[in-house]
């Protein structure tokens, strides 16, 4: 029994075409590549070939996903070195519950070439695209001003798009005009209470037409009661815990970044506190064992109660979602472990998953909505209520909010009445606020940038770049971290915006769309409708039609370069 | 036995509640039927077609005073009154007001880069095959899919008087990039309040058409017809006078 540690071997280019000053960048696309082990890695990569000497079989324990089925083959490279005769097979788990374990070990199957094809596809072209465009923009940019000269300015086809998104908010508060809006507020008074009806039109953009419906109100004198629903109503209970959830929920309630939440998760997952953080199911397999999970959650002081609850009949099974990646079950805590024993990033995180599973395994809230609407004039208006009667998940999930509102008094269907005040308010409209993380993790998701496991990295590197900084937006506990790009993170989308104005077919880097089409490329190496060199060959075809673009208009870059950090910076 | 031409005017009348003007008619018939028999329901259908698309100041008659808009309707001070009619009105203006000006013009530049939003998720739009359109793209309108409302109309009957109508209850046919400018409505026993009329789906038919001219016109200048008025709200004027005589189509 061994271990690796990630990827055993590294593609690089061959010797000569290294040194940035070796060929030009647009040679990157076919030159020479060599698939190496690392330096760092290679005791790991003799202790393989070592071991392998005295085995008969090879038996693989490596994560169930595209990268683990790649790290598997990269194993079984190393072994055969050792023992050209090695039997290989590798175990497919996706928790490391005992029962589970046992019947991976028991049933190996073999490595999946595919999953793994499309790892070599997809490392292949984000070292010949990378290395490309960054060794081009790097070379013409960094001579223009001394702030650039010794900066790497890396291109990466996940690192574009995402910087795309920051830029493309940023542009859309700064571009924002308000303009003012008008209303009808319509509020009764009965039984002491004050009931605000709302317009269904909400609001609209001439003061003339409100006037007018205005006016017919209050001509009409009486309103009429158009409907009165009473109806039980639920909140429900959150999906069992992906990966970008964590992210997400990580960023918005315990305010850590993705990056660091992942580094927290990590951590307990080695420790075995927790599943393996890194997965896209959000449902729970039917033979794992949520009770037994639950119970050992009852030392807890803090939500030990809540657990026991569950236990004594509150229990319920967990809704499912949509996402299986058949690899990982939703995150979830394996075992309990005393607070002390964490460190503070990772007892929130533990504790966000502890809380969201036990909630997972609880009842909906439950409450009551009343909805009273009204005819008045040619105008429509409601009023809404709502009892909460029983808070259930909400008790251990404190991060939901669900609270009653005001109750509304008796109104009777059909009934007529005079409201007691009808008027018109104004108001203005409001930018958009700069992207948030969880937000722009949310875009990633939706458009195919970055795997779950690697979205945090990708906003750590365009930090890292200096194309985007984070700014707090108010302060204090209700502090909300933003992100705005960097003039260079500005300068680089639009110059690469500009590059590809009037190309009919050219989606700019900036935009997700070019790594979409490689990522479903991606997939169909896994399906095995397309074989890596076709994959590699059409996403590099794609990729080299902007490169051409890109030199033969690089003044487009300068000129956008130029713009926003040699003539900024000097004013 | 009637004439054809009589006829004609009288199936217009009765169907759609298009006086026709008996010049444009007999023009009509001779450089339609001067070759060959049509029946007359064929006829009609290129008539009611041509009209649709044609100015109605030139397509319709302006004798009957009933079809055309009382001289005193847009006046400010009469808190209600009603439009017999049946008037048929050309559209000269369509605004959306349940949506701010800026948003609408976000909504044409994300058409312009050929992108689309679909939830959290921006989808290409540019075809791909790149079939041959304008370097400025006809940008129809605001890419087809029909804005929210209400929408405020400005029209004008026979006789070119204006007037201008609040879709007070939706009316299916009206939206921006759905319903062109030269579009043909009738109106008959509506509201008219303070000078506006208010549009519902019982007082307001929609029977289509368009004046090409006019509708390009149109929607070329209204990316530059929306900014400029966010910016003219900017200055001061947040937008209170333009509601009479805000009409962009003024010839």
């Amino acid at each position: 029994m061994t271990s690796v540690l990630g990827h055993l071997t590294g593609l690089d280019f061959e010797s000569a075409y290294r040194g940035w000053g070796s060929c030009p960048p647009g040679f990157l696309f076919e030159a020479p590549v060599l698939d190496e082990v690392g330096k760092e890695k290679r005791a790991i990569a003799e202790n393989i070939q070592e071991q392998a000497k005295y085995s008969k079989g090879l038996l693989i324990w490596t994560d169930c996903d595209r990268e683990g089925e790649h790290i598997g083959r990269e194993v079984r490279h190393q072994a055969r070195k050792g023992n050209p005769r090695i039997q290989t097979k590798r175990a497919k788990f996706s928790n490391t519950e005992r029962a589970h374990v046992l019947r991976a070990a028991i049933e190996p199957i073999e490595l999946d070439e595919r999953q793994a094809n499309a790892v070599a596809a997809r490392i292949e072209l984000d070292l010949r695209i990378g290395a490309a465009f960054t060794r081009l923009q790097s070379l013409q940019l960094q001579p223009l001003t001394p702030i650039l000269t010794n900066k790497t300015i890396s291109y990466g086809s996940c690192q574009f798009p995402t910087l795309g998104f920051v830029v493309e908010r940023y542009l859309r508060v700064k571009r924002f005009k308000p303009e003012k809006f008008w209303g009808i507020k319509v509020m009764h008074l009965r039984d002491g209470i004050k009931v605000n009806f709302l317009w269904n039109r909400v609001h609209l953009f001439d003061r003339a037409a409100v006037i007018i419906m205005l006016e017919r109100c209050l001509t009409a004198k009486q309103a009429k009661i158009t409907k009165v629903n009473q109806k039980p109503t639920s909140k429900w209970r959150p999906l069992p815990l992906t990966t970008v959830d964590l992210q997400m929920m990580g960023s918005r309630y315990l305010r850590m970044d993705g990056k660091t939440v992942m580094e927290a998760a990590e951590k307990l997952y080695t420790k075995g506190f927790i599943s393996y953080p890194r997965t896209e199911t959000d449902q729970f397999d039917k033979a794992i064992d949520l009770k037994k999970l639950i119970e050992k959650q009852l030392p807890d002081n803090n939500w030990g109660g809540y657990a026991q609850g569950l236990l004594n009949g509150n229990f319920r099974t967990p809704r499912s979602g949509r996402h299986n990646d058949q690899a990982h079950p939703p995150i979830h805590p394996i075992c309990w472990v005393s607070p002390t024993e964490l460190n503070a990033n990772e007892k929130k995180v533990y504790e966000f998953v502890v809380r969201r599973f036990l909630a997972c395994c609880s009842e909906d809230a439950k409450g009551q909505t009343t909805e009273v609407e009204i005819q008045y004039g040619d105008e429509m208006f409601h009023a809404n209520g709502l009892i909460v009667l029983e808070r259930n998940y909400l008790d251990v999930y404190v991060y939901d909010k669900w609270e009653s509102s005001q109750q509304l008094p008796n109104f009777q269907m059909g009934e007529l009445f005079e409201p007691t005040e009808a008027r018109i308010f104004d108001g203005k409209t409001t930018p958009p606020n700069y992207l948030t993380e969880p937000e722009l993790i949310g875009l990633m998701d939706a458009n195919g940038i970055g795997t779950d496991a690697t979205m945090a990295e990708h906003i750590a590197k365009v930090k890292d770049r200096e194309y985007v900084a984070t700014v707090s937006r108010r302060s204090g506990r209700s502090s909300v971290q933003e992100l705005i790009p960097t003039r260079l993170g500005i300068a680089l989308v639009e110059g690469y915006d500009n590059v590809v104005v009037g190309l009919p077919d050219s989606p700019s880097l900036s935009k997700p769309f070019l790594r979409k089409e490689m990522e479903l490329r991606m997939r169909d190496i896994c399906a095995g409708t397309k074989t890596k060199q076709q994959v590699v060959h059409e996403s590099l075809e794609m990729y080299r039609e902007v490169f051409i673009h890109t030199q033969r208009r690089i003044e487009m870059l300068k000129s956008a370069c130029r713009k926003y950090i040699v003539e900024q910076a000097d004013s | 036995m009637t004439t054809l031409q009589d006829q004609l005017s009288a199936t217009l009348f009765q169907t759609k509640q298009l006086p026709v003007s008996r010049a444009w008619l007999s023009t009509f018939l001779t450089t339609s039927t001067s070759n060959r028999q049509i029946p007359l329901p064929a006829l009609t259908q290129t008539a009611l077609f041509r009209i649709l698309n044609s100015d109605i100041r030139e397509t319709l008659s302006t004798i009957n005073p009933t079809s055309l808009l009382p001289r005193n309707i847009t006046d400010p001070n009469t808190k209600e009154t009603r439009l017999q009619g049946p008037i048929p009105l050309q559209v000269l203006d369509i605004e959306d007001i349940g949506s701010s000006l800026w948003s609408q013009v976000e909504a044409i530049e994300r058409v312009e880069r050929g992108e689309a939003v679909r939830g959290r998720e921006i989808v290409r739009t540019v075809n791909v095959e790149g079939r041959e359109e304008g370097l400025n793209g006809n940008n129809n309108g605001s890419g087809g899919n029909a804005t929210g409302g209400p929408h405020r109309l400005t029209f004008q009957d026979a006789a070119g008087n204006r007037v201008v109508g609040i879709e007070l209850h939706r009316i299916k046919e009206i939206g921006i990039g759905k319903l062109s400018i030269g579009a043909k409505v009738v109106v008959g026993n509506a509201v008219v309040a303070r000078g506006v009329v208010l549009l519902t789906p019982d007082c307001a038919r929609v029977l289509g058409g368009k004046i090409e001219a006019m509708d390009r016109v149109w929607k070329e200048g209204r990316k530059m017809r929306l900014k400029a008025r966010v910016e003219e709200m900017e200055s001061g004027e947040l937008g209170i006078n333009r509601n009479r005589n805000g009409d962009p189509m003024e010839e």
